[in-house]
């Protein structure tokens, strides 16, 4: 069996492909694919940020401190024009000769004592639009002095009262987690979705090449004739897609783990570092020991379905479905009131993907992950189990 | 010494197998879900002797030598090689036989030497008798130039030399040869030829399947005609000449066919 893993090991470790999924996508191509998606959002952020929008306002008369705001303000170049009403404006946004318009109805004045309703018209369907959000600021400004001139008006003066009369009751959040427990859920819901395929993807490539590719190119009819037992080669070959996929596993956490230490010189991220960093030695071996058997069963699944499968093609014709039915426990694990308990400790792959959120919130129970260990080594043994009697098929073998 | 008897194999029909096959068209080995593939097949081939196994295409050679080589379990029938019953103990028995066929490869990522020692290593050599038995193949093969280099950069000769020294680098007892010249040129075919006589020489049984019958003339002791999947000559090389009545190889194999089918 050793012969056979090491004579594999020394195989995979030649191939460029296999080093390429197993060694530079965890190390460098999630990082330049994280920081290049990074770079462009950051760019296309800074560029709606400077962007000047051209805005018009109907009924500017009726708030003119409003409208000298709007006419000072960086992002916003007031156009003069002559727009009667709404239906204008959205012909002139269609027209792209506006980006905004504003309809004022009324004067809000402290006489009065009637709400009025101002309408932003503009096109919501970019990706980022901070359009609104200025506008929403211009306004809060404004609406602030209204009031306080409505409230004098009433004789209401002090500031105190009149934070009573527009809120007489204000809720203040007093939240109990702490800041690991609140980045944990945070991060816990990302993580098993990164780390769980990259589980699979190490396996996927190196089970079709000593599945399928050996059979394509016919050196498995040549080892079976060896006097070493199916049973030990398919072994040899399980311990390898087994440490492949555990090196992507690893390589991906140190490669996380590495590239967050060098954003922390370019982003502020000393919150979520300071919380992270009470994840302890323990915790970081329980969730490799999660992660181990559910390795094990990625493995002993590819591997049979590589076994199965004539040629290197039909073997990644199979995978494809696969790593989109592996996502399905994890989206299972993110669902609402969705918790780590007895039960759902069961649940492949979805327990795994629970026990990891809770290790990074730093509420796991030592019963459950036992639980969740346990069930997964018991259900990678059959999985195992199955695919030896598989390899052990000549229907299987000589297809 | 090979002894092979009552040798019988089937295979279960797939359902796009029977797609679009008229009667008229159906193998007579289908049977139901089943594919009778080998429906009886016995030879035998004494120490020093080469073995040519002749058939048309299809007609269960490969099945044969399959489950000569132990890949494939006879349904029925015994093979027995060297005293050892390779249906009883197929594990015994591979370490008595080396296995080479035309579509056999190498590891492409593995050198030639890699690749050699490997197989050894498999065969539960190591040490000195390692070492030992691939220098003397690897003279004896002309191996030394391109000892080092990946398979996948060998020729296609180099590749031959690199599987025939894998095949016997355990000192096999027997050696069964699938098609080991198809697609080869001259120079390569050589080779094959001239390391069948070397095994001859050395007094090693050889059965080898093969479509040249010039191969068979300057090679063989013994033929086996299979057809449909039953043996339907099994004898020296005379009396195939003479049952096939002309001295010419390829009439004889023809009228023992047509003989066979009108029976």
């Amino acid at each position: 069996m050793f012969e056979v893993f090491l004579k594999e090991i020394k195989e995979l470790l030649r191939d460029r492909k296999t080093l390429m999924f197993i060694v530079a996508l965890p190390l460098l191509i999630f990082p330049v694919i994280f920081a290049v998606v990074g770079y462009m959002m950051a760019m296309a952020n800074l560029e709606a940020e400077q962007e000047v929008h051209k805005v018009y306002i109907i009924g500017a008369e009726a708030a003119p401190e409003f409208t000298e705001s709007v006419k000072y303000h960086k992002n916003f170049e007031l156009v003069t024009a002559n727009y009667a009403n709404k239906n204008d404006i959205i012909q002139a946004i269609q027209n792209e000769e506006l980006d905004v318009g504003i309809v004022i109805e009324a004067k809000a004045q402290p006489e009065s004592r009637e709400q009025t309703t101002w309408q932003v018209i503009y096109n919501d369907s970019a990706r980022i639009n901070y359009l609104f959000i200025y506008i929403e600021e211009l306004k809060e400004q404004y609406q602030s002095k209204v009031q306080t001139l409505s409230f004098n008006a009433l004789g209401v003066t002090k500031e105190s009262e009149m934070e009573f009369l527009i809120s007489p009751i204000k809720l203040e959040k007093v939240d109990t987690a702490d800041a690991r427990e609140s980045w944990g859920e945070k991060i816990g819901v990302l993580l098993p979705y990164l780390l769980i395929p990259i589980v699979l993807t190490g396996a996927v490539y190196p089970a079709i090449d000593l599945g399928a590719g050996e059979k394509e190119r016919g050196t498995l009819e040549t080892l079976l004739l060896t006097p070493i037992s199916r049973t030990n080669i398919v072994l040899g070959k399980f311990l390898t897609v087994l440490s492949a996929s555990l090196a992507t596993a690893s390589l991906s956490i140190l490669s996380m783990g590495l590239w967050l230490f060098v954003a922390r010189t370019f982003v502020n991220v000393s919150e979520f570092t300071v919380a992270l960093s009470h994840i302890t030695f323990v915790e970081l071996l329980a969730m490799l020991s999660l992660l181990i058997p559910l390795a094990a069963m990625f493995s002993s699944i590819v591997l049979s379905i590589s076994i199965y499968a004539r040629t290197f093609k039909e073997a990644q014709n199979y995978m494809g479905p696969l790593s989109m039915l592996v996502f399905i426990p994890v989206m299972i694990s993110v669902m609402p009131n969705m918790e780590l308990t007895y039960k759902t400790a069961f649940i492949p792959v979805t327990n795994v993907a629970l026990a990891i959120k809770e290790l990074l919130k730093g509420t796991s129970e030592i019963g459950i992950l036992a639980v969740i260990v346990g069930s997964s080594i018991l259900l990678a043994v059959g999985l195992l189990a199955f695919c030896v009697r598989w390899f052990n098929q000549e229907k299987v073998l000589f297809r | 010494m090979i002894s092979v008897n009552g040798l019988k194999k089937k295979f279960k029909l797939t359902k796009d197998h029977k797609k679009g096959i008229t009667e008229a068209q159906q193998d007579p080995r289908e049977e139901k879900d089943y594919f009778h593939s080998v429906r009886d097949v016995h030879f035998h081939c004494e120490q020093g002797e080469v073995l040519g196994l002749l058939g048309p295409n299809g007609a269960g050679k490969t099945t044969t030598l399959r489950m000569l080589s132990t890949a494939l379990k006879p349904d029925e029938g015994s093979i027995e090689v060297g005293g050892v019953d390779l249906v009883k103990k197929p594990l015994a028995g591979r370490k008595a036989i080396g296995f080479l066929s035309g579509s056999t490869g190498l590891y492409g990522r593995l050198t030639a030497k890699e690749n050699v020692e490997y197989f050894a290593k498999l065969h539960g050599m190591k040490g000195a008798e390692l070492k030992q038995r691939c220098d003397e193949l690897f003279t004896l093969l002309d191996m030394h130039s391109f000892l080092d280099k990946r398979a996948d950069n060998l020729s296609t000769g180099m590749k031959q030399k690199t599987n025939i020294a894998r095949a016997v680098v355990h000192r096999p007892k027997v050696v069964i040869l699938d098609e080991p010249t198809t697609g080869l040129d001259i120079m390569t075919t050589q080779t094959v030829i001239n390391f069948i006589k070397g095994l001859k020489e050395q007094g090693t049984p050889v059965v080898f399947s093969t479509h040249h019958l010039d191969e068979v003339a300057l090679l063989c002791d013994r033929v086996t005609v299979i057809d449909q999947g039953l043996t339907c000559f099994d004898g020296t090389l005379a009396a195939f000449k003479e049952q096939g009545h002309s001295e010419e190889l390829n009439q004889a194999f023809m009228n023992i066919l047509e003989g066979h089918r009108h029976v």
